[in-house]
């Protein structure tokens, strides 16, 4: 499981823990977003998305 | 008050919106009311430009790659100077985030997010904690204090200052910088007007070159933001001079004269709902939502954001044409009825979700963080020193600063700590 950074305003989507109160199971891999998924942070596109590592 | 246009345009003059009018400064919102109801879309006779009002429309055009904030795209730009004639501010705007191509935005992006992003919050706090306990040990015990006077005034530049690398001693020309930076792509103001702002840039820009310069001299260039933004790396690619001056330029834009605003807002926004303080207080787990809504609550923009059409665009039912300028008037957005229950009620409990407080899409807010730190920070300290504060009588002796180019900016604003006389006398 990988985290990502949105490299506009720093949000994590972490595939471990999906975002449940968005509708995104825990496990969710960040391919399998729809194509369309938005950053929840700052509405920025998927392809605003680069691995992260802590 | 409005009239259709030949084309079926939606017209507004001042008489709908006068952003410089005073009784709009002290009370906004139901000029808000009437332009989120009536007009979601209107040309605006007076400003020459459009104006985009509701929640939807706002977050739609933010997203919009069609509309730029490079003012260099409106009609009305001064035309491009020969490169021979170029300064410090012209070529590092050229390189800036509000003037390249998406793909280099980003890159620009992805190099100062490790300064500003959220993993580095702490890091951030780190940086400036002392500098607003020094701005809270010189009120110290007093009986009462200007919030502009003491906190609002001082500690966003400082915190700018801090995070770019600036020396105390030069906070004073730096704020000086930081305000003409700003004031030179205001579209409403006069074309001199920012002309002479730009030319007053100029001290700024070579302060910046000489201090680049010396670091790229050294064996290594330093461990703050300006060191890092020297030795940063995108897959070998690094900044040259005015990329690193033009992310300077925007962290300014971003974080230093606006986010004086905050600290006023935070405060008088929580001051005039003792229940939501005290609810703070409960649950300091609710600070970083405080703070966003208190920002939503306080919507303390007057001019709207700019941006300009780059083709012929169909928005929202009207013909928008190449160059001309659209406002994004996000502070009548953050009190839009339709996407906010009760707008003018503050609730620090409010689920915020999909707000644009800082903006949306790739323009985001890049001092979004900071300016969570800051208010965080000033909140928890003001709160932890003057437990018993409130407004002094006449609602704060609040004032305006009416003339301000950007903002409805509070200029005085007077807490009484609550400090038991005879502590002070001690």
């Amino acid at each position: 499981m990988n985290k990502w950074i949105c490299v506009i305003c720093g949000f994590i989507y972490d595939e471990a823990a999906g975002l449940p109160e968005h509708d995104i199971a825990p496990g969710t891999r960040f391919e399998d977003l729809p194509d369309d998924w938005t950053c929840p942070e700052c509405g920025s596109p998927k392809d605003s998305f680069e691995i992260y590592t802590d | 008050m409005s009239n259709a246009g030949a084309d079926g345009r939606v017209e507004i003059d001042a008489r709908t919106f006068n952003p410089y009018s005073q009784d709009f400064i002290r009370a906004p919102d139901p000029v808000w009311q009437v332009l989120l109801r009536d007009y979601p879309i209107a040309w605006h006779k007076d400003l020459q430009m459009w104006l985009v009002n509701t929640h939807e429309l706002c977050d739609r055009i933010l997203k919009d790659n069609r509309f730029t904030p490079n003012f260099r795209a409106w009609e009305f730009a001064p035309p491009p100077k020969p490169d021979e004639q170029k300064n410090d501010f012209d070529l590092a705007f050229e390189k800036g985030f509000f003037a390249v191509t998406p793909q280099a935005h980003l890159r620009l992006r992805k190099l100062t997010m490790p300064a500003f992003s959220r993993p580095v919050m702490a890091k951030i706090d780190a940086k400036i904690h002392d500098l607003v306990t020094d701005c809270f040990d010189a009120i110290g015990d007093a009986p009462s204090f200007d919030v502009y006077d003491a906190l609002a005034s001082k500690i966003p530049v400082r915190s700018i200052a801090r995070m770019v690398g600036v020396p105390t001693d030069r906070e004073d020309f730096f704020h000086d910088f930081a305000v003409n930076v700003i004031k030179s792509t205001r579209i409403n103001l006069g074309a001199k007007e920012r002309d002479a702002a730009m030319q007053a840039t100029l001290p700024g820009f070579a302060y910046f070159r000489e201090e680049i310069a010396r670091r790229r001299a050294q064996p290594e260039p330093g461990n703050d933001f300006l060191g890092s933004l020297i030795g940063a790396s995108d897959n070998g690619s690094q900044l040259d001079d005015y990329e690193i001056l033009s992310v300077v330029f925007a962290l300014i834009t971003a974080g230093s004269d606006t986010a004086t605003d905050l600290h006023t807002y935070l405060l008088h926004g929580l001051l005039t709902h003792p229940e939501q303080l005290e609810l703070l207080r409960r649950r300091p787990e609710l600070m970083e939502n405080a703070i966003i809504e208190l920002l939503r609550y306080g919507s303390f923009g007057k001019m709207p954001f700019f941006r300009f059409a780059t083709e012929d665009i169909e928005f929202a039912g009207q013909q928008i044409r190449k160059g001309q300028a659209v406002g994004v008037n996000i502070s009548a957005a953050w009190h839009d009825p339709a996407r906010w229950e009760n707008p003018n009620s503050l609730d620090i409990t409010r689920k915020l979700d999909g707000n644009i407080v800082f903006g949306t899409g790739a323009h985001f807010c890049i001092g979004t963080y900071l300016v969570r730190v800051q208010g965080s920070l000033m909140l928890k300290t003001f709160m932890e020193r003057y437990p018993n504060a409130r407004l002094a009588p006449g609602q704060g002796e609040l004032d305006f600063e009416w003339n301000h180019h950007n903002a409805r900016r509070i200029n005085r604003l007077v807490v009484d700590t609550g400090l038991n006389p005879a502590r002070r006398a001690a």
